[in-house]
């Protein structure tokens, strides 16, 4: 019998069942599938019992009592969905927040949103102005949303990869250069960022964490040795939001390096805050001095050029040198 | 329940497409079915819309479906779905008249987007997700919720929490609304239609008063929002159809010229498109977005591109240029 429907069959059965179901009962019913005294038959049902879980449907097997024979069955309670009881703006929150992440067209586990964002009707016993605001979040997220379909699909394969904790092989285009890269990689996490999805995980050939954009990846691989069991731990401590928080200019790319920035006032809450939650801040005549720590001080110099004139880099020296030099290179080819 | 199987099955279930997981159908069925015995008679497009099929994919569903039953397999074991006049009726449903719980990878996916919008009630939503979750899997949940980051929510929470509300109740709301424009804190009523996502922004999406027509707020630049005794009706299908995030007259694309160096960075930034490869590995890229935020695009990218058109952003670009240029002499 095809996979599939065995499955259906196995949880219609074991739903309509007043009692546990035995094993032998089972191997009755599916004499196809699990017959024989072998361990293959039973590590056949427990494979299936897993695909069920998978899918939301919890087998469990009870032990048996006076009462009670031994065998599988499925808790009622435990298999139907639930009413969520959420109040209408917290429903509202789940219906916008998963349609318009959805309509993006680049979301990780993107199809499982689409099923979760069906169950939802079944979830809530009036989603009526919550359903008609997905709807409209849905149209609006989408237009004129052309998803790159790579990156559709490395979102698929590491959402699957991240979840198994599988070792992925990437190949990657480099910033900077147009070379490429090939790496074995630990997926941690899927972070988005400026409205463009990375993967964070343990590099193996740089020995530490790191993070991919995913636009630069050029072909991935994700181990197919042993699906159900994982290659690696994550290591402890790790935070992707940490990560995803990190600030261009805090990239690990030479020692700490202190650099002062001038703004002219009045500096907009949103210019201020562009400059991350790790910095001192000092008012001074006409606008706001800013210090923080570097570690890649050229993240930090793009930062302050794309603020145009109204921002300025007081110091390191070298760094104030560098902005004026792409700067007057950028004039030259204007005039 | 011990007679083993003694009917022959109606006839071999036709196989799923061969390049699908077998489970997509069986998730797809196991909303489908529930779904039909709550909205009998539902048109078979209406459905195959519901589930992201095709009408041939859902109708193939059905067929599998009608082999689908349980010991001891008499008529009535069968899980019996029909097409009548283009409606789906279910006669007999076998138990399956709810969807299953979520799994961990549907609850973690819409507890990541919840969290990356935010709100009060983000707390409560994802607790009531994890709780959908069948026991065994909850510990996947936690340790799968902490795999997807999908942003930081872009507002204060009391104000989402209201917008959230509001958009949930049709209540209209009073904004304190920063105006990139002009600069300024601006007073706005507006009916709030919906929340939406572009280019890594969330937007309010509603009906403003004064301007009389539907407007796109950056959530980030709304400052205070006071919800009025007043309700809405909120917009039709139809008009659901026409809505836009953006006003379709936002001007002539702007063009930039990106150096080969800066080319994977550039077009890996969402709204970028791409105009035409040069043969050094440079490009020509094109954004809708305004000779400002184009001039701030090109300048991000330290000396690797400039903006080449139309003549007016152009001369923007060169201006920004030589005013920054001045701060260093």
């Amino acid at each position: 019998m095809q996979k599939d429907q065995r499955l259906l069959d196995l949880a219609a059965l074991l739903l309509k069942a007043a009692e546990p179901v035995s094993w032998r009962e089972i191997q009755e019913q599916f004499p196809e599938d699990y017959a024989g005294t072998g361990d293959a038959a039973i590590r056949k049902f427990e494979r299936d019992k897993a695909d069920l879980l998978e899918l939301g449907i919890p087998v469990r097997y009870a032990a048996g009592d006076e009462d009670l024979p031994a065998g599988y069955l499925i808790d009622k309670d435990e298999f139907y969905l639930p009413d969520l009881r959420l109040a209408p703006e917290d429903l509202a929150l789940l219906y916008v927040a998963g349609s318009a992440a959805l309509a993006q067209g680049t979301f990780p586990y993107a199809r499982d949103l689409a099923h979760a964002l069906n169950k939802l009707s079944f979830a809530a016993s009036a989603p009526g102005a919550s359903e008609t605001a997905a709807l409209a979040a849905r149209r609006l997220s989408a237009e004129d949303v052309e998803p790159p379909p790579a990156v559709v699909r490395w979102l698929e394969e590491l959402s699957r990869a991240v979840a198994q904790r599988k070792r992925v092989h990437l190949r990657y285009k480099r910033a900077e250069r147009p070379e490429e890269r090939e790496r074995d990689v630990d997926p941690y996490g899927l972070f988005q960022k400026g409205g463009a999805w990375y993967l964070a995980g343990y590099c193996h050939l740089r020995k530490d964490l790191r993070t991919f954009h995913l636009s630069r990846v050029v072909s991935l691989t994700v181990n197919p040795a042993a699906p159900r069991t994982p290659d690696f731990a994550v290591r402890p401590g790790f935070s992707l939001a940490a990560l995803a928080a990190r600030e261009p200019w805090e990239f690990q790319v030479h020692p700490p390096q202190s650099c002062r920035v001038r703004l002219d006032g009045p500096v907009s809450d949103e210019v201020l805050a562009s400059f991350g939650p790790a910095k001192r801040v000092e008012e001074v005549a006409g606008g706001l001095v800013v210090e923080l720590e570097a570690t890649n001080a050229e993240g930090l110099l793009r930062h302050v050029l794309s603020l145009s004139g109204g921002a300025e880099i007081l110091s390191p020296r070298p760094l104030r040198e560098r902005a004026r030099e792409v700067l007057s290179a950028l004039s030259r080819g204007l005039s | 329940m011990t007679a083993p199987r003694s009917r022959p099955r109606p006839g071999p279930a036709p196989a799923a497409p061969s390049r699908a997981d077998p489970r997509d159908r069986l998730r797809r069925v196991l909303f489908l079915v529930p779904y039909a015995v709550r909205h009998p008679g539902s048109p078979v497009k209406e459905l195959a819309r519901r589930c992201g099929c095709t009408e041939k994919e859902l109708l193939e569903d059905l067929d599998f479906l009608l082999n689908v039953g349980s010991p001891p397999f008499a008529p009535d074991d069968f899980l019996d779905v029909y097409v009548e006049g283009d409606r789906v009726h279910v006669a007999l449903h076998q138990s399956f008249s709810r969807p299953p719980r979520f799994t961990e990878s549907e609850a973690a996916a819409l507890a990541a987007a919840a969290q990356a919008l935010g709100g009060e009630g983000r707390e409560r939503a994802v607790k009531a997700l994890r709780d959908s979750v069948p026991k065994d899997r909850r510990k996947s949940f936690d340790e799968l919720s902490q795999r997807i980051y999908a942003g930081a929510p872009p507002a204060p929470d009391s104000v989402l929490g209201r917008l959230e509300r509001a958009i949930a109740e049709r209540r209209t709301v009073r904004l304190a609304y920063h105006s990139a424009s002009r600069d300024a804190e601006t007073d706005r009523v507006v009916h709030p239609y919906t929340l939406a996502q572009r280019f890594g922004h969330w937007y309010l999406y509603g009906h403003d008063r004064q301007r009389e027509r539907p407007l796109a707020f950056r959530v980030d630049r709304i400052r205070g929002c006071q919800p009025l005794a007043e309700r809405f009706e909120p917009p039709g299908e139809a008009e659901v159809g026409r809505m836009h995030l953006f006003s379709q007259a936002s001007g002539e694309p702007v063009r930039i010229r990106i150096a080969p160096g800066a080319t994977g960075w550039a077009l890996a930034r969402p709204g970028i498109r791409l105009v035409r490869r040069g043969e050094d590995g440079g490009a020509v890229v094109e954004v809708l977005a305004g000779e400002e935020w184009a001039t701030r695009f090109a300048l991000s990218l330290g000396g690797q591109a400039e903006v080449i058109a139309p003549a007016a952003a152009r001369r923007h670009f060169a201006e920004q240029v030589k005013r920054t240029l001045s701060r260093y002499g």
